[in-house]
């Protein structure tokens, strides 16, 4: 008896990938990773001879790909993580393991991580070669590591949604989800600090050399994108990630997860 | 010391759990006995740490509940069913098992040593959905013992169970014991603990009421007043007898039946038989309604509650 912790989670992670390797699931995702390219097609259809402009472009892929498409795969995977065992009632024997919930949580984290990251991928791919015309490479590098931090990122927070609210995770998900990341991350104001969104789109701008064409003093610029480098942006992405996933477990580890069925009293 | 519980106390809002509880029970093989809703389920989500006490303090094998260190000497076999259907047997017992610690090949290996041991090694590749009430029960008792712990505690393992099932569980239970292993087994049914230990809680609305032996608790149980149905050719004769010897509190005659209620049960058990002997009665049948666990739970909480 020596399998570590990571190994532990590792075993999760392996398990949670075997049991969701069903047709119904894999047809979903797939969908989730057809719309956007699928959409902009019609889009570029619809505007016939008409160039959709580079930034424009660039913008209609991030929000279909890194954005929706991403932020639908983590949310159907992640946030009924732990709602799922408890509804179930397969929690209890995940429970009474050493550091059980740790594992099962940080293991299912990972595979919706992973589960995710092929569609925001492939739509982020598909979604460029559809799109756009010229600079076509650096559209891809940037759009695809887009997706990449927003399943990431997400993913995190959709888990921590699922630890704080297990009975309402999916209803609390979307108001999340539309409260936050759709409004509040638009609001130039100190709340859209924290929001997911609005550090993806200052890396969008950044990496797209958006902020080239713009002065840095430019108020409404400012305003929207903030600032600080690429990197900055990153560093703050993924300490708000492992922020939320150290709070998940903290909570995890205090919390009582009994369902009254499982009490006789 | 398999388990200590100082004045614990668990409150679900307004409604207690488990009342101010106090026991220690040495290693071995324990039954926690109680009606549906007596706080069973309560006293085995503190043991195991799913719940935390709102007062007092509890350990087990020395350990404090939710001490990942408690936690890998412990199997335990929850009252509900919460398996996943889509997965074979093996692959569940597996997967725990490595949760428990073990590397995947070593999980393996004690998942179908587990499977072999609840008779299951032959169908453990079958998807659990396909399985009936009595395969499942075994493949989560399998999962309870694939990392051979100290102590198994088992949450009404044979509910549901149809007499073949039932006689497997016991006989894997009673091997279980015989090797030395600790058992704290919960269950709202006598008969299903009695084969397997002599050693009882009784508890009923949160509160221990009695704990020791059988005989222990038949010993405290002739203290507290019980009914006692007779059917016999003179009812009356008999009826004047009892009132004489002060051996009886109240009494009824209906025809040929006699009901009387005494808190010396030993003495009138020992009367009646003497008048029978002597042939001075003919008795056709003796009934004690206390003999059900129901009744004998009311009867304690009657003690308990200062009434008796």
């Amino acid at each position: 008896m020596n399998a570590t912790l990571i190994e532990r989670i590792v075993a999760v992670f392996q398990f949670e990938w075997r049991r969701a390797l069903t047709w119904p699931r894999m047809t979903w995702m797939a969908t989730l990773a057809l719309f956007p390219p699928a959409l902009l097609l019609l889009m570029r259809w619809t505007a016939g001879s008409f160039e959709i402009p580079w930034q424009g472009a660039a913008i209609a892929i991030f929000a279909l790909a890194p954005s929706i498409a991403c932020i639908m795969a983590v949310f159907l995977w992640a946030t009924p993580s732990i709602s799922s065992e408890l509804e179930g009632r397969s929690w209890v024997y995940l429970a009474v393991r050493p550091d059980g919930p740790v594992a099962v949580l940080l293991g299912k984290y990972l595979a919706a991580v992973t589960w995710a990251l092929p569609v925001g991928l492939i739509a982020s791919t598909l979604s460029t070669l559809v799109l756009v015309r010229e600079q076509v490479l650096r559209m891809l590098v940037v759009q695809n590591s887009l997706a990449i931090l927003s399943c990431i990122a997400y993913a995190a927070v959709f888990l921590l949604i699922g630890v704080i609210v297990p009975k309402r995770a999916m209803v609390v998900g979307i108001i999340y989800g539309i409260l936050f990341e759709a409004a509040a991350s638009t609001i130039p104001a100190a709340i859209n600090l924290i929001t997911i969104q609005h550090r993806l789109r200052c890396l969008l701008v950044r990496g797209l050399g958006f902020d080239e064409s713009m002065a840095e003093d430019n108020v409404v610029f400012q305003a929207y994108f903030g600032q600080g480098s690429l990197l900055w942006h990153t560093g703050i992405l993924l300490a708000m990630t492992l922020a939320f996933l150290v709070i998940a477990v903290a909570i995890l580890r205090w919390r009582e997860f009994t369902t009254a069925s499982e009490t006789d009293t | 010391m398999l388990l200590s519980l100082e004045q614990v106390t668990r409150l679900y809002g307004i409604v207690i759990g488990v009342n101010d509880v106090t026991l220690t029970l040495p290693e071995g093989a324990h039954g926690i006995l109680g009606p549906n809703g007596a706080g069973k389920s309560t006293l085995l989500n503190l043991i195991t740490g799913q719940l935390r006490p709102s007062k007092g303090k509890l350990t087990v094998l020395g350990h404090s509940p939710r001490d990942p260190a408690l936690l890998r000497r412990l199997g335990y076999l929850p009252g509900s069913e919460g398996m996943y259907a889509d997965v074979s047997a093996i692959e569940w017992v597996t997967y725990l098992t490595q949760l428990q610690g073990f590397r995947a090949s070593d999980a393996r290996q004690r998942a179908c040593r587990a499977m072999e041991r609840v008779q299951l090694a032959d169908v453990q590749d079958r998807k659990i959905s396909t399985f009936s009430r009595g395969m499942r029960q075994r493949t989560r008792l399998a999962q309870a013992i694939a990392h051979e712990p100290e102590l198994l505690i088992l949450d009404e393992a044979f509910s549901g169970l149809d007499p073949i099932a039932r006689h497997t569980m016991t006989t894997l239970l009673q091997q279980w014991i015989a090797e030395g292993r600790s058992l704290l087994i919960a269950s709202h049914v006598l008969h299903e603990i009695e084969s397997l230990t002599r050693s009882f809680l009784l508890i009923s609305g949160g509160r221990l009421l009695a704990s020791g032996s059988t005989e222990e608790i038949s010993r405290l149980l002739t203290s507290v007043p019980a009914t006692v149905e007779l059917t016999l050719n003179e009812p009356r004769k008999l009826a004047a007898q009892l009132v004489a010897s002060g051996l009886i509190d109240s009494v009824r005659v209906e025809a040929d039946r006699l009901h009387a209620t005494t808190g010396s049960g030993r003495e009138l058990a020992q009367f009646l038989a003497e008048q029978s002997v002597n042939g001075a009665l003919e008795i056709f049948e003796v009934r004690s309604s206390d003999d059900s666990l129901q009744d004998v739970f009311h009867s304690l909480m009657k003690l308990h509650r200062g009434i008796a």
